[in-house]
């Protein structure tokens, strides 16, 4: 008896603690990125964009310089958690900051905990329908425009936002994403649109009931019937991704069956679903809809090709329901113009914008709805910088001003869901974004892309020329690159435009040739003595030229290094390139001349320091490594290893590293100096056996050949351990606080005060207060601000622009005119503010009372 | 009567020796045989069962134009690339990365080329998984998981079938009493899988009281010490074989506690206990050794059941194992690695199945090799 008892007592200890482990107590939310309202609208730009001062490594005034060089902490220790204990390691302090995202799902349980948190764009979400008629005679009705169009009335994104995406996500009417340049741009047009499209089931209905009865469908007992059999639509449905397609696909198809069809709900697998939808034959009629979902993890300035890639069947996607869809004429030659840029400035292309916004709601072969969130949770006393599209580890800033708040130096533990998913080399290594992570805090680079903005800031650069021919629309928005216009761009005949990879020269470009853009950057003339290694050589121009010469190599038939892979790339790249010479090496001064260019001059910069796309290479490790593959042992690429059946090249361990190794003792014992009849003019022997020297030293200590120019450095990786470690690299040229002020998105925070009630045909007045962090926001960084005028009836009376008054203050004038306009009833004034500093803009709005 | 000559009676014994060799010859080739055809069936169902009779294809050669197609997107992005500079390229690495999956191969040559790699053990190169240490060899992979999933299972289950087999032994000798109650109370808690130990422990452990590790082998970063290091994987060791030992204690105690239980009313067992023999050599002599058969063929089973791994517990703990690099590779559609995983389990499930036939001619006498007839 006695021992029932016991035994009953520690069933009761073991479930109380269990109990009690499920109730911890959880602080305040602390929500670092504020997420923009969805409220409503407005038109006209402000003051002409200001341009905006580069961080430097002069001291900000306000502020007391730290003498701290490299990055903010001694040590980060990566390791691997499983995505379901985050919180909890969290919440337990055994992990400091999650740098892979959480989806919508876990929003709540983040804010529940207390932690911090930033955000990253997620998946965005739609609906993408079949557009063809299908062979069998069965009735499509997604064949016809007008019934698609319907589709964006009879869904209710802030319902979707709130129950599958915890309010954490955007409502989404257009292709464009809504956190990225374009959409602020565009802020007044879209919130029209999205005033006109709003959720409204009857109207839907009413709008299918017109067509479907055109198309000769009747309905029957409130169900569509064509040829005496229901209209039935197959709805693919994907059941795995991240959950949030299952309950968005069955509120739709219950929309669906609202306004009067049968739906077929087919749950399927990423796997399953798209040899339906991507492979099968639209005409076969195998589905009507799909829950599809794109991603965006660049924040893309321009995103002038999104219509034809979204919608025409000129899309570069060669999907076949693309290929089927038969679009308005004027949408699909807007469309491919804009792809093409065929647009002589930014207005023209602003304009060509607007309309394909509102044409691409009246195509709707995908009614977008959401576009979504990650969440990267951390620790209260961890500062973290997101990139809008990226998150934290996608940044190339997150290792400038990762850091312990109030703190300098210590022992950051850094979780992700994975590391080493592929091997580490800087030509055509590991992609994944969690290694990508680590490897970012390795490098330096030529500039630096704003996270918030997606301009480019000088890094190591000092500062760039860039030259378009005339009637080219590129503007400027940044004082760092000085941006003209030439009615010709011609190319010295002696500039280097191509490799010949068995005499191992590059080939001149020859007379008479042209470009549409050149663009000369200017590095600092300390740039060789200050900028090192991590195993402590010097940068030097061998590691330049080697970048130049490794762009044509490897896609060159003739190289001891040839891969097919490259080919892909490259061939693009030559049909633009035109040449590039290096005016002076003291200091290091180069012209790029191409066919190629970006709206923004930020955008027209090449690459010259030896960051490759996968991470940075120095000179002797890409000449060892190119021995490997020269003797057929390894290989940059998995394509290139999977023909030869050896290994893919790493530098980060594994069997490559005793190979690589072998190399570097013959490049030592031969002085090697890599493609000699180049390289040899910015090379002595000497030289290259003192950098071999180091790299094997380097090699000694820290069994790996990871090494870079950045603000950390990989102290130990433990492959099978999965665990990496960073550790901070005191020889960094920059001072820890240069990117200090990217801390968190300037994000402006709105108020609209003015009369409560107006008399119709009197002059009314509005101020619009901005801040940020409880100071005004400096006129000087915003793009505009604009307003749209709601009538009683939620129709738009007016677009126009606000004046600014003083910073943080903007003034809204409603003449006698414009008053006179509306009716008596509850009206609405909405503002969007677009900075410049971030391309976020924000809406706030106002409602006041007409009365005659 | 004219007695036998001893000729006659050395060649009969001659005659029986060869019999007898014959006769397990005969045996060994047919079991042989079987064995390999048996496994030429599965290795082969198995292939195609991952490739889905050669569906995947098509799943992967959409799956590559999806993601080229974002690759491409962020490639050009913040650019004024053509469309048709656009379609080019992401048509050339369609076609390079059809031709690195082996796309550009009719399915059923390749389900053969696979067979036949399969059973002579040339596992080859995974499609999309890659070793920890960057290999994409299967056979890294495959045994660069071995420690940590051996490691893990053996230890529990080792652990597992000598502490059943002890305690049910005892409990059977002691049928009624208290403690053979509590097990059979207890042993409805197997009903829940060892992840959902694994959860709780975690919670209360790792979560609470922070004494032991959330997951993982190993701390991070390892510890340069080896003796450091052994106590680091330990500590890690303790929850997920905390899991499947707990999980699994008290059927598999209740198993073979019933188990022995039959063996232990037979007549014989009555009879010694009535010769007042020691109840030790009542186990040894009178209960164990008829069950040795039954009890080897079930460690055996035990022993390569361990190549398998525990997959969802791997999981939750985040366990290096092979059950995890499996559960990763169906997820993939990596049909080298799950092929060379299955000929590897086939060849050892061959190799235990062929040689029980012996040990069980060995440890029971009423066995005959061959003599089924």
């Amino acid at each position: 008896m006695k021992k029932n008892k016991f035994m009953l007592f520690m069933g009761l200890v073991i479930v109380a603690s269990m109990v009690l482990a499920a109730c911890q107590p959880v602080a305040a939310p602390t929500e670092v990125v504020v997420e923009p309202t969805a409220e409503t609208p407005v038109e006209a730009p402000t003051a002409a964009p200001t341009e905006v001062v580069a961080p430097t490594v002069e001291p900000t005034p306000e502020v007391v310089r730290t003498t701290r060089k490299g990055g903010w902490l001694d040590e980060i220790v990566f390791s691997v958690v499983d995505s379901a204990s985050v919180i909890t390691q969290l919440q337990a302090g055994a992990i400091d900051i999650y740098a892979d995202s959480l989806s919508s799902k876990d929003l709540t349980a983040i804010k529940d905990s207390g932690l911090s948190y930033s955000t990253a764009s997620g998946l965005y979400y739609d609906m993408m329908f079949n557009p063809a008629v299908f062979s069998d005679g069965r009735l499509n009705p997604f064949n016809n425009r007008k019934i698609r169009e319907a589709m964006n009335w009879i869904v209710d994104r802030d319902y979707i936002n709130q129950e599958v995406f915890a309010g954490g996500g955007l409502a989404k009417f257009f292709a464009i994403t809504t956190q990225f340049p374009d959409y602020a741009d565009l802020a007044d047009v879209a919130r029209k649109l999205e005033s006109y499209y709003a959720y409204d089931l009857e109207k839907g209905r009413a709008a299918v009931a017109t067509e479907m009865e055109a198309m000769g469908a009747t309905l029957v007992d409130g169900k569509w019937n064509f040829n005496g059999a229901p209209v039935t639509l197959v709805f693919i449905i994907r059941s795995d991704s991240d959950g949030t397609r299952i309950p968005m696909g069955d509120y739709f198809a219950s929309q669906l069956e609202a306004i009067g069809f049968t739906v077929d709900r087919q749950y399927k697998t990423g796997g399953e679903a798209s040899p339906i939808w991507i492979g099968s034959e639209p005409t076969d009629g195998l589905w009507n809809v799909y829950t599809a979902a794109w991603s965006a993890t660049v924040l893309d300035r321009d995103q002038s090709n999104i219509f034809q890639e979204m919608y025409l069947d000129s899309s570069a996607q060669g999907i076949p329901l693309f290929l089927q869809n038969v679009s308005d004429p004027e949408f699909k030659d807007l469309g491919d113009k804009l792809a093409q840029a065929t647009f002589k400035t930014v207005e023209e292309r602003h304009d060509m914008m607007a309309r394909a916004l509102e044409l691409s709601l009246q195509d709707s072969l995908q009614v977008f709805l959401i576009d979504g969130k990650s969440y990267i949770p951390y620790q209260n006393n961890v500062i973290a910088t997101a990139d809008l599209a990226a998150g934290v580890q996608g940044a190339q800033i997150w290792p400038f001003t990762l850091r312990f708040k109030d703190e300098e130096g210590g022992t950051l533990n850094w979780a992700t869901q994975e590391l080493f998913g592929d091997p580490y080399n800087p030509i055509a290594g590991s992609n994944w974004a969690f290694d990508q992570g680590a490897i970012r805090a390795t490098q330096s680079g030529d500039y630096m892309y704003d996270p918030y903005t997606g301009l480019l800031w000088p890094l190591r650069l000092e500062s760039a020329d860039v030259v378009v021919q005339e009637g080219l629309p590129v503007g400027k928005t940044l004082d760092w690159v000085n941006l003209e216009f030439a009615p010709e761009i011609k190319v010295p005949a002696d500039a280097w435009a191509d490799w010949d990879a068995a005499t191992q020269t590059f080939i001149p470009a020859g007379e008479g040739v042209t470009a549409l853009r050149k663009t000369t950057v200017y590095y600092p003339a300390d740039l060789f003595e200050t900028v090192k290694w991590h195993n402590g050589s010097n940068l030097s121009m061998a590691d330049i030229v080697m970048g130049m010469i490794m762009t044509f190599d490897r896609a060159k038939e003739a190289s001891a290094v040839y891969d097919e892979q490259a080919v892909p790339g490259f061939e693009p790249f030559m049909e633009n390139f035109k040449g590039m010479q290096i005016v002076s090496t003291d200091p290091l001064t180069i012209d790029y001349y191409t066919n190629l260019y970006s709206l923004d001059a930020e955008l027209n910069i090449p690459i010259f320091f030896p960051t490759y796309t996968f991470g940075e290479g120095s000179w002797d490790m890409i000449a060892i490594s190119n021995l490997a593959e020269a003797g057929g042992e390894l290989a940059y690429s998995i394509d290139k290893a999977g023909t030869a059946e050896i290994e893919q090249t790493s530098w980060v361990g594994g069997p490559s590293l005793e190979i690589l190794a072998k190399y570097l003792d013959q490049a030592i014992a031969e002085s090697v100096i890599p493609y000699a009849p180049t390289l040899g003019q910015y090379l002595t022997a000497e030289e290259a056996v003192a950098r071999y020297d180091a790299t094997k030293a380097w090699y000694a200590e820290h069994g790996h050949f990871m090494i870079g120019t950045g603000p950390y450095f990989i102290d130990k990786a433990f492959l099978t351990e999965k665990s990496l470690t960073l550790k901070n690299f005191a020889d960094y040229p920059d001072l820890a606080d240069r990117w200090a002020s990217y801390g968190e998105p300037k994000l402006a925070t709105v108020e609209l005060d003015g009369p409560g009630q107006v008399k119709i045909g009197d002059e009314a007045t509005f101020d619009v207060y901005i801040t940020f962090k409880d100071m005004p926001y400096p006129t000087a960084e915003i793009k505009q601000v604009k307003f749209l005028l709601y009538n009683a009836k939620n129709e738009i009376v007016s677009v126009s622009e606000a004046v600014a008054v003083e910073d943080g203050l903007y003034s809204i004038v409603l003449d006698a005119a414009t008053t006179a306009l509306l009716e008596a009833g509850s009206n609405k004034l909405e503002v969007a503010v677009v900075p410049l500093t971030v391309s976020q803009p924000t809406f706030q709005a106002i409602e006041f009372v007409t009365a005659p | 009567m004219t007695p036998e000559p001893k000729s006659g009676s050395l060649g009969e014994k001659k005659k029986a020796t060869n019999s007898t060799f014959l006769r397990v010859a005969r045996f060994m080739s047919f079991r042989v045989i079987m064995l390999f055809i048996t496994i030429v069936i599965g290795v082969y169902a198995t292939i195609m069962i991952a490739n889905m009779g050669g569906y995947v294809d098509d799943i992967m050669r959409n799956n590559i134009k999806e993601t080229v197609n974002l690759r491409v997107a962020a490639m050009t992005a913040n650019t004024q690339t053509s469309t048709e500079t656009r379609k080019q390229m992401a048509e050339e690495m369609i076609a390079l990365e059809e031709k690195r999956l082996g796309l550009d191969t009719p399915f059923m040559v390749r389900s053969f080329r696979y067979l036949s790699n399969a059973l002579q053990l040339n596992l080859g190169r995974a499609l999309h998984m890659v070793s920890d240490n960057g290999s994409r060899q299967v056979k890294n992979i495959i045994l660069e998981r071995l420690p940590a999933t051996l490691l893990l299972m053996g230890t529990s289950q080792l652990f597992l079938f000598f502490f059943s087999v002890f305690i049910a032994l005892a409990l059977s000798r002691s049928y009624g009493s208290f403690w053979d109650k509590l097990v059979i109370t207890l042993s409805p808690t197997s009903a829940a899988p060892p992840w959902f130990y694994g959860i709780f422990f975690i919670l209360i452990f790792a979560a609470v009281f922070k004494v032991l590790p959330f997951g993982g082998m190993v701390v991070s970063p390892p510890p340069d010490n080896t003796w450091d290091y052994i106590l680091s994987v330990l500590k890690h060791l303790i929850l997920p074989a905390g899991s499947l030992i707990i999980s699994s204690l008290f059927i598999s105690i209740y198993n073979w506690r019933t188990f022995f239980l039959i063996y232990s009313s037979e007549d014989y067992v009555d009879m010694a206990k009535a010769k007042g023999l020691p109840s030790r050599d009542i186990e040894r002599r009178y209960i164990l050794r008829p069950t040795l058969p039954t009890i080897i063929t079930n460690f055996a089973l035990l022993v390569i059941g361990l190549w398998t791994g525990a997959t969802i517990t791997e999981t939750v703990f985040l366990w290096p194992g092979l059950g995890r690099t499996l559960f990763r590779a169906i997820g993939f559609y990596d049909t080298p690695v799950i092929v060379g995983s299955t000929i590897i389990y086939a060849y050892l499930l061959a190799f235990t199945v062929f040689f029980l036939d012996f040990i069980y001619a060995l440890v029971d006498p009423r066995v005959k090799i061959g003599g089924g007839k």
